[in-house]
């Protein structure tokens, strides 16, 4: 017993040496990974794996084929390897399935593309197992429903190690960051222990029962970038190339229908809790044993909460409309505005005028 | 050669290249993979083949996407995998349905009769296959990405009509959440967890960056201009017309319905955030009435009951 934590730690160590030079993860090593696989560490401990480390190839793959669902979901598998409490993400690749609401499930032919797939990974020289898969949440954050936590269930009683990974391809153009979460379900029967709130986040009022309802069934995976020298040294370039598309892109024309969606539900959230608080309000007035009851633990402070929730939700929609409408701003001011040589001095304007007098 | 190749490549003239950086990042995904294990011994080279993914529209080309060929070296040289080649097609079909094989990739430097054979043998794929060389050796004082597009041409060369590549030219493109995670990956935010503040600095950094890129490609044109001003570089005519052209567009877009419409824009961004704070007043000021009732009730409570 004293082994498995000792060995533990110097997998983390190790890890985190790794990030200085993370052209290491592309190394495969079958029997590490058989010997791994013969470990089982994560049988003993519901809670072993903590954090995920994916690639900027696997991160590209996913956003984008989530993105092109558009309003259906998608999904797809990971590739990679364990280290020590963590998994490493090497590449991702699709599946020939769309679903619709928080109804994406593998059919059989989707297995079967699945394993031939896999087959002719092998042959190319990727090693790599499946070591998860991803689908989307277009539109509703990222967590997992009631048939996601399912079928994350039965992966990881017949699949262990398995990771499942969620995606939200509006949500991701609307905050300018890839929206991405990753989890793993608790065996039946687990109860987790009291652990602390994780990190709000905004889901609509149609799919709250179910977030609600499962959500105590997992836990998410702290989720971490990496990216090879060679990468680094080609987005670099990159860089050069397409900072146009920064300014060129309008975050606020093309989230529209977002927008507006998360206004009517920040709007019907309001509507609940307002009924709500009405009728608690009703119950303050009177201090008998209805107050007492409910004042404290329920009615009353839920509609608080719920309310400070609903403000979180507005604030978080405002900053991304700050976002857009600031580059909108720099855009106009940038290539729509007329230069006026004549009221300027020359000498003020050193720049722009010497392009105009070019 | 037969004539239809010919047509083939008066077609392929002209054609213009989008590039996306999805590709780029899976070559050198493959390429350090063959590399990191070992795989390189066991084809008889580290250079790697792929193919290139995409969609024809007209005369853009758009590549969005890849997977890797396997191959051997045979007596003939490079010997493709045929088989493989077409049951990944098969595969990347039933996932993205509007992509067709476009060209090739590969790996190195020069262009040689290897090259050219594989172009061939690609053609039976895509009338023009399109094939990008990417120099795997990285020189550290290059500004430009170590990439280059060709196309082939069918050039009578001492009576002898051959086929030679001629390069082609390509930009970069992205799609919005492309860009987004390429922004992701290349500055690598520490998680994915950004609060709101935070990811308002990063958008304005990133906007920041892009403005003084815009700035120094500026500076670059009006120093040229200067130059040949004073006459210390050769005036090129061409060159100062496109530049007036371009300066010619400028206001972008000067209409009373874009003003119209931009100042409605910008008036509902507005009006979303002011919806927002007075939300977030109406909780601060409601948490207040509920803590002042609280304590109220508790004292007015305590009088009565001793």
């Amino acid at each position: 017993m004293d082994a498995g934590p000792a060995q533990q730690r110097w997998e983390l160590e190790n890890g985190v040496q790794d990030v200085s030079n993370p052209d290491t993860y592309w190394k495969y090593d079958n029997a590490e990974q058989q010997a791994i696989q013969n470990q089982k560490p994560w049988a003993k401990d519901p809670h072993h794996f903590k954090s995920v480390r994916v690639s900027a190839l696997a991160l590209l793959k996913m956003a984008m084929h989530a993105k092109s669902g558009g309003n259906l979901e998608i999904m797809g598998l990971l590739q990679g390897k364990i280290m020590g409490d963590t998994f490493i993400v090497i590449d991702a690749f699709a599946l020939p399935v769309e679903g619709t609401e928080t109804r994406v499930n593998a059919q059989a032919e989707a297995y079967e593309y699945m394993i031939d797939f896999a087959e002719t990974n092998k042959h190319a020289g990727r090693l790599e197992n499946m070591v998860g898969w991803y689908h989307s949440h277009p539109g509703y954050g990222c967590w997992l429903s009631g048939i996601d936590v399912s079928t994350q269930s039965i992966q990881q009683q017949y699949q262990d190690p398995f990771l499942a990974i969620v995606v939200d391809p509006h949500r991701t153009i609307a905050a300018g960051k890839v929206e991405i979460g990753a989890f793993r379900t608790y065996p039946e029967g687990y109860s987790p222990p009291n652990e602390p709130a994780s990190e709000y986040q905004t889901i609509p009022l149609s799919k709250i029962e179910d977030f609600g309802v499962h959500a105590k069934h997992y836990y998410s995976l702290d989720v971490t970038f990496f990216k090879s020298s060679m990468d680094e040294h080609l987005l670099g370039l990159l860089w050069n190339k397409y900072w146009v598309n920064t300014l060129s892109s309008s975050p606020l024309v093309n989230t529209r229908d977002l927008t507006s969606g998360q206004i009517s539900d920040i709007a019907e959230k309001l509507e609940a809790v307002e009924g709500q608080m009405a009728q608690s309000g009703r119950m303050g007035r009177y201090p008998g044993a209805g107050f007492e009851r409910r004042g404290r633990g329920g009615g009353g402070n839920a509609g608080d909460q719920q309310l400070h929730k609903i403000g979180v939700d507005a604030a978080k929609l405002a900053t991304e409309q700050i976002k857009g409408i600031s580059s909108q701003v720099v855009k106009d001011l940038l290539f729509n505005h007329r230069l006026l040589p004549q009221r300027q001095a020359p000498t003020l304007v050193q720049g722009p005028s010497d392009m105009e007098s070019n | 050669m037969p004539p239809a190749k010919v047509e083939a490549r008066q077609s392929a003239s002209g054609l213009d290249f989008k590039l996306h950086p999805l590709v780029v990042i899976n070559i050198s995904d493959h390429l350090l993979r063959i590399k990191a294990n070992g795989l390189d011994r066991a084809q008889g080279s580290e250079r790697v083949l792929g193919c290139l993914l995409g969609q024809q529209n007209g005369r853009v080309v758009d590549i969005s996407n890849s997977f890797e060929i396997r191959y051997s070296m045979g007596s003939n040289g490079i010997e493709i995998d045929e088989a493989f080649l077409v049951k990944k097609q098969e595969q990347y079909k039933q996932t993205f349905a509007s992509l067709d094989i476009v060209g090739w990739y590969a790996t190195g430097k020069m262009l040689t009769n290897a090259e050219m054979a594989i172009h061939r043998k690609m053609s039976e794929h895509n009338e023009s296959p399109v094939f990008l060389q990417l120099d795997p050796v990285f020189n550290p004082a290059q500004k430009d990405l170590p990439i280059s597009l060709y196309e082939s041409e069918l050039h009578s060369m001492e009576n002898v009509p051959s086929f030679v590549f001629v390069q082609a030219n390509f930009s970069i493109e992205t799609s919005e959440a492309e860009r987004i995670g390429v922004n992701q990956v290349a500055k690598v935010l520490p998680s994915g967890k950004a609060s709101g503040i935070e990811q308002l600095s990063a958008h304005m950094t990133s906007v920041h960056a892009a403005l003084k890129m815009l700035q120094g490609r500026i500076q670059l044109v009006t120093a040229h201009l200067d130059r040949m001003a004073r006459g210390t570089i050769p005036f090129d005519h061409a060159l100062v017309r496109q530049i007036s052209s371009t300066l010619q567009r400028f206001p972008a877009v000067e209409t009373s319905q874009f003003q119209d419409d931009y100042l409605k824009d910008h008036n509902d961004a507005l009006l979303t955030i002011l919806l927002s704070s007075w939300i977030n007043c109406t909780s601060a000021a409601n948490e207040m009435v509920e803590k002042f009732n609280m304590a109220y009730d508790r004292s007015s409570r305590r009088k009565q009951m001793p």
